[in-house]
């Protein structure tokens, strides 16, 4: 298990990655898709997915439609165009992130 | 055949989650699908409805969906984003210009009071209130509005303590004392039984509580460093032996005289009136001692008791009611340019001036009333003997100098 408060600021881009290789998801399909990539390191609970899912919606970076699940509904979320020029950056800045990080951090020799 | 069995649920399920608190439509419809989809797929690996239905509900919590909703709605909250924004500008920019006063201060550059008093204002105006009503918002669980208010009131009054000190305006004690005082009774109680419940909760964390009592200590010792015990003993000492040395010149003054009378020494008449000078001043600053001891205990208390009863900013006190420095160092002076201008010898004038330094602007600016506001009662008294044993020893070089002219 990946710690809660190293994946805060990631989440987002997390999201944007998924919605960009897999087109549209919904919200359950992504939190099983994140623990079988991350070979269930990353569990994502739906209290800390669907706030990001709302606010991505409500800044325009993602759009919904809605399919009819028998009586439910289901949302599939989608990249918007600005949404998919901005999951690339981001997913290049945490690249660039993780570099560093590990630049960082990797032991020095002796 | 497990899609029916849900489908046919599903009305029970809404329900269910709006009365565990869950009310924004667009959350509802995402909360519903992924229950759905978790009972689902405990149901493919042959689990009943209800116990997977029962398991998903365990999995939510009891507080999970109001917290889940309160986030979102903050999130997409303009308003609250826009304010939590200007809060980490606020907070930006008076660390920013605290910096910048901090290293105008170090180099001694203009400005470094304004800035400091500026940095600190934004703080307990700006980015204070602001921060408390962002966090106290985005809590979900048992809000109470006492913390932030209480919190807010110990770090604005510390930090107004702060502006006060620096920019040497009066009533900085008050203020600092109100501040400890609420951080004290208000602040650190309340914080030990916020950090109790949160500890029941599993979220134990002693190490906070241990920081804050260590913080408050240093706040504390922050404000009486600067008169420790040692250094009011070593002002006491030097007093002591100030007062001594006096007695010991004025004991050799006196044999001077009386000689110069002894023998109708020529220049009599100037030893006298210069021994004149002398004594008066002796006796402002033996009244100004008087009041200074009065000001601290009305009997008039020994230097033993008065070293016990010192507290800080007595300085102001004493200085207003003495009157300290204007007249007696008008009086001070006259008596420097007459000795100077009795005495011919140029190693005795420079001997009389380095005795009767106080006299000096170098000497009052530093060490004259403006600067010994924060001075606690003993220092102030080392200084006046200090002045005292000057005046002595002028003399005393001033009559043997007129003693030896012939």
């Amino acid at each position: 298990m990946i710690a809660n408060d190293l994946l805060k600021g990631t989440l987002r881009t997390i999201v944007l990655k998924l919605l960009a290789d897999n087109r549209r998801m919904y919200g359950y399909e992504i939190t099983k898709k994140v623990e079988e990539l991350s070979d269930g390191k990353i569990v994502l609970t739906f209290g800390a997915l669907y706030p990001v899912l709302h606010k991505l919606e409500a800044d325009g970076h993602i759009k919904t439609d809605i399919e009819y699940i028998g009586k439910r509904v289901r949302k599939y979320y989608t990249l918007t165009e600005v949404g998919r020029s901005w999951a690339e950056r981001k997913v290049d800045e945490f690249f660039d992130f993780v570099n560093t990080l590990t630049y960082v951090l990797k032991p020095t020799p002796a | 055949m497990i899609a029916d069995i849900i489908d046919d649920n599903v009305d029970r399920i809404r329900i269910d989650i709006i009365n565990l608190g869950l009310t924004y439509e667009p959350l509802v419809d995402d909360v519903l699908d992924h229950l759905c989809c978790m009972v689902e797929e405990n149901m493919e690996n042959g689990d009943s409805f209800e116990n997977s239905y029962a398991k998903a509900f365990i999995s939510i919590g009891d507080n999970r969906l109001p917290e889940l909703q309160h986030q979102t709605l903050l999130l997409l909250n303009k308003k609250h984003q826009k304010m939590k924004k200007l809060t980490y500008f606020l907070g930006l920019a008076s660390a920013i210009i605290l910096l910048f006063g901090a290293i105008s201060k170090h180099m001694h550059w203009p400005g470094a009071g304004i800035e400091l008093t500026l940095g600190l204002l934004v703080i307990i105006l700006g980015f204070l209130p602001l921060y408390l009503i962002v966090t106290y918002r985005e809590q979900t669980d048992k809000k109470s509005i006492i913390y932030p208010v209480v919190a807010y009131l110990t770090i604005a009054f510390l930090l107004t303590a702060a502006v006060f000190r620096i920019q040497h305006w009066p009533a900085a004690r008050i203020v600092t004392t109100i501040g400890l005082a609420i951080l004290i009774i208000g602040f650190v109680p309340l914080y030990i039984v916020n950090a109790f419940q949160k500890a029941r909760k599993g979220k134990v964390n002693p190490a906070y509580i241990i920081l804050l009592l260590v913080g408050v200590a240093i706040i504390a010792l922050m404000f009486n460093v600067r008169f420790g015990k040692e250094a009011l003993d070593t002002y006491r000492n030097e007093a002591i032996l100030n007062e001594s040395r006096i007695f010991e010149t004025e004991h050799q003054i006196q044999l001077i005289i009386d000689s110069a009378i002894e023998n109708e020494h020529k220049a009599l008449d100037e030893i006298q009136e210069i021994h004149a000078e002398a004594e008066n001043l002796q006796k402002m600053i033996d009244e100004m001692l008087d009041k200074l001891l009065a000001s601290v205990n009305e009997e008039g208390s020994s230097l033993e008791e008065l070293r016990k009863m010192d507290y800080e900013g007595a300085g102001r006190d004493v200085i207003v009611k003495s009157g300290w420095a204007r007249d007696f160092i008008t009086s001070a002076r006259k008596f420097r340019n007459n000795l100077t201008e009795i005495v011919d010898d140029p190693v005795t004038v420079n001997q009389i001036q380095d005795h009767l330094e106080f006299t000096g602007s170098v000497w009052f600016m530093e060490f004259g009333p403006e600067e010994v506001i924060y001075d606690p009662v003993i220092k102030i008294y080392y200084k006046h003997t200090d002045v005292s044993k000057g005046i002595a020893l002028a003399e005393y070089v001033a009559i043997s100098s007129l003693m030896d002219s012939e």
